[in-house]
């Protein structure tokens, strides 16, 4: 079951990381089993930085839970 | 004398306790001749180490040959450590040199001795200690004049006690030994270790080196490492060919480093704290590393007593710029006595040369 807290609990793990470089990663919906998350920052604008925290928190995401569908960034 | 040794291909980082006292080591064997066993996990730095070794001995300017023993199957260690004559088995067309001919002089680095199997261990004990090797399919006895380091990644005394390890073997090759700590084990050089790498690829690239944002490096300290060294040279070098942002951010380190999934952060040890200044004299005496056993592992006291003599010995010598007699005020023993246990611990050669500081294969942080 995707339910906010549990994605919630995910990004909590590497928010600290990205809001010590002055920037943000803010969860927006989860819809069925999958979420919307909005990366804010310095990082923000730089394609390998979605990249890399794109696919790394999404297998993350999967990790925790299998059923999970796809993040997408907005 | 010793000439200056020859540019290193690679370096060891770090000046934490434990890697102070890996180079204490390195010097003390000096130009020993003796076998030297290296445990340390995967990507700790065991072939570094070996190559430092190989150069600090006399043997610097004659072959440093490694092979991993895990590579090959059975049947073809054999032949690539001690070659073959030609016909010796299908596909043998010519007559190859092993590995033991072609480091002939020079030093050959075991890897993964852990990995050799059991059958295996008798020839290579046999070969070990007659110094002699027969091709596969030929009759010719060749004597080998070769340094042997081995390394592990697992501790051969439990695997010994395992019954998976030759006993006979191990003591032959644990002449020396020498445990690498783990990268989380010594945390305190991770910044050194990234500034390193960072500069070494961007350089590599020809860019200039940018700053590393103060989150990248939280994060890196905080990250277990399970892959050591390696793992992290690997990270740095993934971000030189990611980052052109003008600083290193947060958005150019692996997601793997960031979300590390074994439970909750480990607590930062001092390494927050700004590092030592030059530690004062004694504190360099060598403590040997604390044997990383598990719990109910059988450690050998009379082992882990020679250890700790040998390193004792080498700190006396060092601080006395190697004069005997003080040496051996400073330990409180008679100049004679030291001599006998500086034998006994095959540091003659590191005796006469211990204060030849140039020769430590190190690059402190600044």
């Amino acid at each position: 079951m995707v339910t906010t807290e549990r994605v919630e609990a995910v990004l909590a793990r590497v928010r600290p990381f990205i809001q010590a470089d002055g920037g943000n990663i803010e969860l927006i919906a989860v819809e069925g089993n999958s979420a919307a998350v909005r990366l804010t920052g310095r990082c923000a604008g730089c394609a390998s930085a979605h990249m890399t925290l794109y696919l790394g928190v999404e297998m993350a995401l999967r990790e925790q839970m299998p059923e999970f569908g796809t993040l997408r960034l907005r | 004398m010793i000439a200056p040794t020859p540019p290193a291909p690679d370096v060891v980082v770090g000046r934490s306790a434990r890697m102070r006292a890996v180079f204490e080591f390195l010097r003390v064997i000096g130009t020993s001749e003796s076998t030297v066993l290296i445990t340390g996990e995967s990507g700790t730095g065991k072939e570094v180490t070996a190559t430092l070794i190989h150069q600090g001995s006399r043997r610097r300017h004659r072959p440093f040959v490694a092979v991993s023993c895990a590579l090959f199957s059975e049947s073809l260690i054999e032949s690539e450590l001690f070659g073959h004559e030609r016909g010796a088995f299908t596909g043998a067309i010519k007559d190859r040199p092993g590995r033991f001919e072609m480091a002939d002089g020079g030093t050959l680095f075991l890897d993964d001795i852990d990995d050799v199997p059991l059958s295996m261990q008798v020839k290579l004990l046999r070969v070990l200690q007659n110094r002699t090797i027969e091709r596969l399919g030929g009759t010719r006895t060749v004597p080998v004049n070769v340094r042997i380091i081995a390394g592990s990644k697992k501790n051969l005394q439990q695997m010994v006690a395992d019954g998976k390890f030759r006993e006979d073997l191990f003591y032959r090759l644990n002449v020396l030994p020498l445990t690498l700590p783990p990268l989380r084990e010594r945390r305190e050089d991770i910044p050194a270790l990234m500034d390193y790498f960072i500069e070494r690829y961007y350089r590599r690239k020809g860019d200039d080196v940018p700053p590393i944002s103060e989150a990248v490096r939280q994060a890196f300290l905080r990250y277990r490492w399970p892959g050591n060294v390696r793992e992290l040279e690997n990270a740095c070098e993934r971000i030189a060919q990611m980052c052109s942002c003008g600083t290193v951010g947060i958005g150019c380190v692996a997601a793997s480093v960031l979300l590390q999934s074994d439970g909750p952060l480990p607590e930062l040890p001092a390494a927050a704290a700004p590092p030592p200044a030059e530690p004062p004299v004694f504190e360099s005496a060598p403590t040997p590393a604390p044997p990383s056993l598990s719990q109910d592992a059988p450690i050998s006291l009379d082992d882990r007593m020679r250890e700790l003599e040998a390193s004792l010995i080498g700190w006396a010598l060092k601080v006395s710029h190697g004069n005997k007699s003080r040496a051996a005020e400073l330990l409180q023993i008679k100049r004679s006595t030291l001599g006998d246990r500086i034998n006994r611990c095959g540091l003659g050669h590191a005796a006469s040369s211990a204060h030849d500081e140039h020769r430590v294969p190190t690059v402190a942080s600044t």
